[in-house]
């Protein structure tokens, strides 16, 4: 069992490696460190793979690892885009490319599986081969991060592009916080910073739009969306949504004021005076059930009143 | 128009049901008169009867079975499975459309109202809202309400009340009627729609009682079609049975829980019971479970998928997240003790309630006035909480079928709303489940006050509804309160997960309230798929029990009372062994003679100050100075079907060609014999005889003068006898002990007591 545990152990430095990489690349930002870690990587699968027995590795074709490569490069590069998007969120719209490439890369690689030619059994040794399974741990991961962002809802069936409705939500969005910000600056001239008046007032329209189309596309989508599809938008909706509604109900507080308390009161008292009413009235005028008594015939005897009598007292 | 000679007088007078004329009264007891005063807890009333549960072995019973032979009582075993199995179907299709009337209708109610409440947010002017949404609830509560009291008021409340007296033996009147279960499905449905605080539960096993006893009888007298099936079961044992599994079948089909149905026949209903009827029951039970998720599964889109649970699904909790350890054993006991004290709050209030709606609320426009003001002050509390609530939890990821925003931020709900916008069903399972943090303590501690005192109105108006759910929402309310306090005394210790205590408070409410323990904690068990809850379940359902029974009854057995039902429990009071059957019976007894002249008992079948329904059948000695031994006993309902067919003993001689008599022919007058006064008896025929000997039951039991109170209760509650006749060392009748003797004499608080008879 030496050779294959051999085997995936350089899978598994190569993969990690790729993943810290990026890891730490997301972190700094800094695009063009990866690159390097990546390439030592390789290098030290490559070194091991020369030191190592030729027949150790006998089924790892030159084609298969090309596509493990190529897979080890877009899972790097995928998830250094959904770091470097995760907030504001933007995962759909930035790595919607990323995410469909690898999916036919892992694609090419499971599908190999039906060829059951011997030079393409790339699927079995690089999918089954092991207790790990780190590609399909990966690609599981993969998918299920896309399945919990929802983001094919907010794209085209064909997953080129975002769908006209997205395009359409995020441009109001857009809008809406360029109104925001504009007010602002026209605030800040007025020296009344904590009075937020003047944009509740002027972006009232963009919002209310905004919140409206929302809500629209929440709608079709639950009632589109009834066999199996997720109740949720795609997270970079959601999460513009969330970020406009903060700055408008919290930041700028121009959610709706308690209203109407006086009428509230009034209504509410007069209804509950009711049951009062009710009751009282029918305690004095309506007349009071009585029971007819029927004294039950039986043998009067003492010794049983007696024995209830004393009960009583 | 009695003559002396009319009938026997034995002795001591005696009589079976103990009216006698009041002219009677006055001669021979002076000193009382008949009174009147207001209705209280302390007396039983005439209206009820018993049912027959003994079977009255006569001679025709016995060439019955002498003619079916040993294979044709394999087919009435066979009928009887059949008769579950079809229990089991109808039962769980009424279920099913409970439930999806009541989600449609409520779906459309709540959707109104919301779009309403959103519109008028923004406009201003929400007291249109309240107005609208009061409005809506006390005309939907007005029409259910409407259809309960003018057409049948048996169907109000839950039902299991009335369903345990009839199987304990009191023959409620029209409890297992066609046109009460129509009525009851319709009320039921609009009561929930129209927001009370009650729930769609309790009714079920009403429900399922009426189909069993329904199909058992292969016909249906409210329609007036008589299907010539099943024939063999028109009787009150064999209907009692059935009933029993129906009732069954109703809690498993509402609740999911097949065993739970089962547990609660025995525990709550059944006070006759065998392995066999117990067999039977658990397939009915079963088959009404099955049927409701194989509907509900094709309506919910997803065929066959049969895991579908019952009306009410608690949600599944997950053991791992949601483990017990043996810290939280006294935590729980001790939310036992509060849901006693609840619960017996709850009861002692609706007693009250219950008492000043018998004396004073009694004509049914004021019930119907008083239950939709009842529903319009739900909607106002329900929408002032609302309104003042200022707890509001973000939107997204939660399970709120109808968010109201009102003045939260936009993208955040009302958390008020959630409790008490939404139907009572749906409220319990939110509580359960919402992860922690979803509502804060002071709109968990408000809506535990509203709902306890809404449910506590509710309970007994004229709508029918069930006390179940509500009982679970405030208890599921609370419990999620002391969850929460729990976790911030313990600064978030591990054992605070709020859904946990939400339902350990809904069964220690629950059990507090109704003061059932077996059947509740099997039924909750079942309801949240879950047996590691089981021993804490148990123990809360316990301790509630045993808490509350210390300060007052459960509200059935306290509803049953308050009716005056004459209800035999388990055993006799613990202390009257003093008493004799001599003092229990009542006396003078009406006796008919061997053979006796028709005449004679028209006149005592129609005398209407006596609703005698057994007649002791004596030997017909010429001689009445002699009083003579007891031969048998006589039911009315058969000399009224002897009278019909005019079975005299002249006719006989004259027309050798007559048909005899079979049992078939009591059988289809069952259960409705017709009244005395349908049956016309010329002058001529007056002057006939009619020969008992073959009709009657010639075993009637018979307790000796001397006998115990207890001992004449045991046998009289075992056997599920109607009438027992005690005579003296002679065989001579001296009186008779029925139902309504037993049952006046109860433990009260001070000792011994007796209840006074009374005509409502």
């Amino acid at each position: 069992m030496a050779p294959p545990r051999c085997c995936q152990r350089v899978l598994l430095l190569v993969l990690v490696l790729a993943l810290l990489g990026s890891a730490t690349a997301a972190a700094a930002q800094e695009e063009p460190r990866w690159a390097p870690a990546l390439e030592a990587a390789e290098g030290l699968a490559e070194e091991l793979w020369g030191a190592g027995l030729p027949g150790d590795l006998p089924e790892l074709e030159p084609e298969c690892r090309s596509l493990l490569a190529a897979f080890a490069e877009g899972s790097a590069a995928l998830t250094g885009c959904l770091g470097r998007r995760a907030r504001p969120v933007r995962l759909c719209q930035g790595c919607h490319e990323h995410y469909g490439r690898l999916l036919a890369l892992y694609g090419s690689i499971a599908r190999a599986v039906g060829n059951s030619s011997e030079s393409h059994n790339c699927a079995k040794s690089i999918l089954t081969s092991d207790r790990l399974q780190i590609v399909v741990t990966l690609s599981e991961f993969f998918n299920e991060t896309w399945e919990a962002a929802n983001c094919a809802n907010c794209l085209k069936n064909n997953s080129e592009g975002l769908s006209n409705s997205t395009e359409e939500f995020l441009d109001l969005f857009n809008k809406s916080l360029t109104c925001f910000e504009h007010n602002l600056q026209v605030q800040t001239v007025d020296l009344s910073p904590n009075n937020y008046t003047e944009v509740c007032r002027n972006c009232n329209e963009t919002y209310t739009k905004l919140n409206d189309l929302y809500n629209n596309l929440q709608r079709m989508n639950r009632q589109g969306g009834e066999s199996g599809h997720s109740a949720h938008l795609c997270i970079d909706v959601e999460d513009a949504m969330n970020i406009s509604r903060k700055l408008w109900s919290r930041t700028f507080n121009c959610s709706l004021p308690c209203s109407d308390t006086v009428p509230v009161i009034a209504v509410s008292s007069f209804i509950l005076f009711l049951p009062i009413v009710f009751y009282l009235s029918s305690f004095l005028h309506s007349k009071q059930k009585k029971r007819i008594l029927i004294l039950p015939k039986r043998i009067q005897s003492n010794a049983s009143l007696v024995n209830i009598q004393e009960k009583y007292s | 128009q009695l003559t002396p000679s009319s009938f026997l007088r034995i002795g001591h007078l005696s009589n079976v049901d103990l009216n006698e004329d009041i002219h009677e009264l006055q001669t021979e007891l002076p000193r009382q008169r008949p009174n009147e005063i207001p209705h209280n807890e302390k007396l039983l009333s005439l209206k009820y009867e018993s049912l027959d549960y003994d079977n009255s072995e006569n001679q025709l019973f016995l060439e019955e079975e002498r003619r079916i032979n040993h294979a044709a009582f394999r087919t009435v075993e066979i009928k009887r499975w059949v008769i579950c199995a079809m229990i089991g179907i109808l039962t769980g299709l009424v279920a099913c459309f409970i439930d999806i009337v009541v989600e449609n209708l409520a779906g459309l109610k709540y959707r109104v109202v919301k779009d309403n409440i959103d519109k008028f947010t923004a406009k201003g002017g929400l007291s249109f809202s309240l107005l609208l949404w009061a409005t809506l609830n006390a005309s939907v509560v007005m029409v259910g309400s409407v259809i309960v009291a003018f057409i049948e008021p048996v169907a109000a409340g839950s039902g299991i009340p009335q369903i345990k007296c009839y199987l304990n033996g009191v023959k409620i009147p029209h409890v297992v009627r066609l046109k009460t279960l129509v009525i009851k499905v319709c009320g039921v449905i609009l009561s929930v729609v129209g927001g009370l605080a009650v729930g769609k539960e309790g009714p079920m096993i009403h429900s399922g009682a009426v189909i069993a006893a329904g199909i058992s009888q292969g016909r249906s007298t409210s329609l007036k079609r008589d299907f010539k099936i099943f024939e063999y079961f028109r009787r009150d044992t064999e209907k009692r049975d059935f009933v029993s599994a129906g009732a069954a079948a109703g809690v498993s089909a509402a609740f999911g829980a097949p065993v739970g149905g089962v547990l609660f026949s025995l525990e709550e209903g059944a006070s006759f019971w065998n392995q066999f009827l117990t067999w039977r029951i658990f397939f009915a039970s079963m088959i009404s479970t099955f049927t409701l998720n194989s509907v509900l599964s094709v309506y919910h889109g997803n065929a066959w998928d049969l895991s579908n649970p019952g009306l009410i699904n608690f949600g599944r909790f997950d053991s791992e997240k949601m483990g017990y350890t043996i810290q939280e054993i006294p935590i729980f006991i001790f939310m036992g003790v509060v849901g006693g004290i609840l619960g017996a709050l709850f009861n002692a209030l609706n007693y009250w309630l219950t008492m000043f709606r018998i004396r004073y609320i009694h004509r049914p426009c004021l019930q119907v006035v008083e239950a939709m003001l009842v529903a319009a002050v739900t909607a106002t509390v329900g929408f002032v909480m609302i309104y003042c609530s200022r707890d509001c939890q973000p939107i997204q990821g939660s399970s709120v079928a109808y968010p109201l925003q009102l003045f939260c931020a936009d993208g955040e709900y009302n958390s008020m709303a959630t409790a008490f916008f939404n139907t009572p069903e749906k409220s319990v399972v939110n509580l359960f489940h919402d992860p922690p943090g979803s509502y804060n303590p002071m709109t968990l501690g408000m809506f535990t006050l509203m709902y306890f005192f809404l449910a506590c109105w509710t309970y007994g108006l004229t709508v029918s509804a069930g006390v179940f759910i509500p009982s679970l929402l405030i208890g599921a309310a609370w419990g999620r309160l002391f969850g929460i306090s729990l976790s911030y005394l313990t600064k978030g210790s591990i054992w605070a997960d709020p859904g946990k205590y939400a339902l350990m408070g809904a069964a220690a409410q629950l059990g507090g309230i109704v003061r059932m323990t077996l059947s509740l904690t099997v039924i909750m068990m079942e309801a949240t798929s879950n047996v590691t809850y089981g021993f804490p379940i148990m123990l809360v359902l316990m301790t509630a029990k045993i808490v509350g029974d210390y300060f007052v009854e459960g509200l059935y057995d306290m509803h049953i009372q308050l009716q005056s039902v004459p209800f035999l429990h388990w055993e006799a009071p613990v202390t009257s062994h003093s008493l004799t059957a001599r003092e229990v019976m009542s006396t003078p007894v009406t006796c008919l003679r061997r053979i006796e002249r028709v005449g004679t008992v028209v006149d005592i079948l129609s005398d209407t100050s006596s609703n005698h329904n057994g007649f002791p059948v004596v030997e017909s000695n010429p001689d009445t100075t002699q009083v003579a031994g007891l031969r048998g006993l006589i039911l009315r309902s058969q000399l009224i079907v002897l009278l019909k067919h005019k079975v005299f003993v002249e006719r006989a001689n004259l027309s050798l060609v007559q048909r005899r008599l079979k049992l078939k022919d009591f059988r289809d007058a069952y259960p409705r014999f017709p009244p005395i006064q349908s049956i016309h008896v010329s002058q001529d025929e007056r002057e006939c005889m009619i020969d008992l000997s073959e009709f009657m039951n010639p075993s009637p039991y018979t307790v000796p003068q001397e006998a115990s109170l207890p001992r004449v209760f045991k046998l009289f509650r075992a056997l599920g006898l109607r009438h027992l006749v005690v005579v003296d060392n002679r065989n001579e009748v001296v009186g008779m002990v029925t139902r309504k003797d037993l049952a006046r004499y109860r433990l009260g608080k001070e000792g011994l007591e007796e209840l006074s008879l009374a005509q409502t």
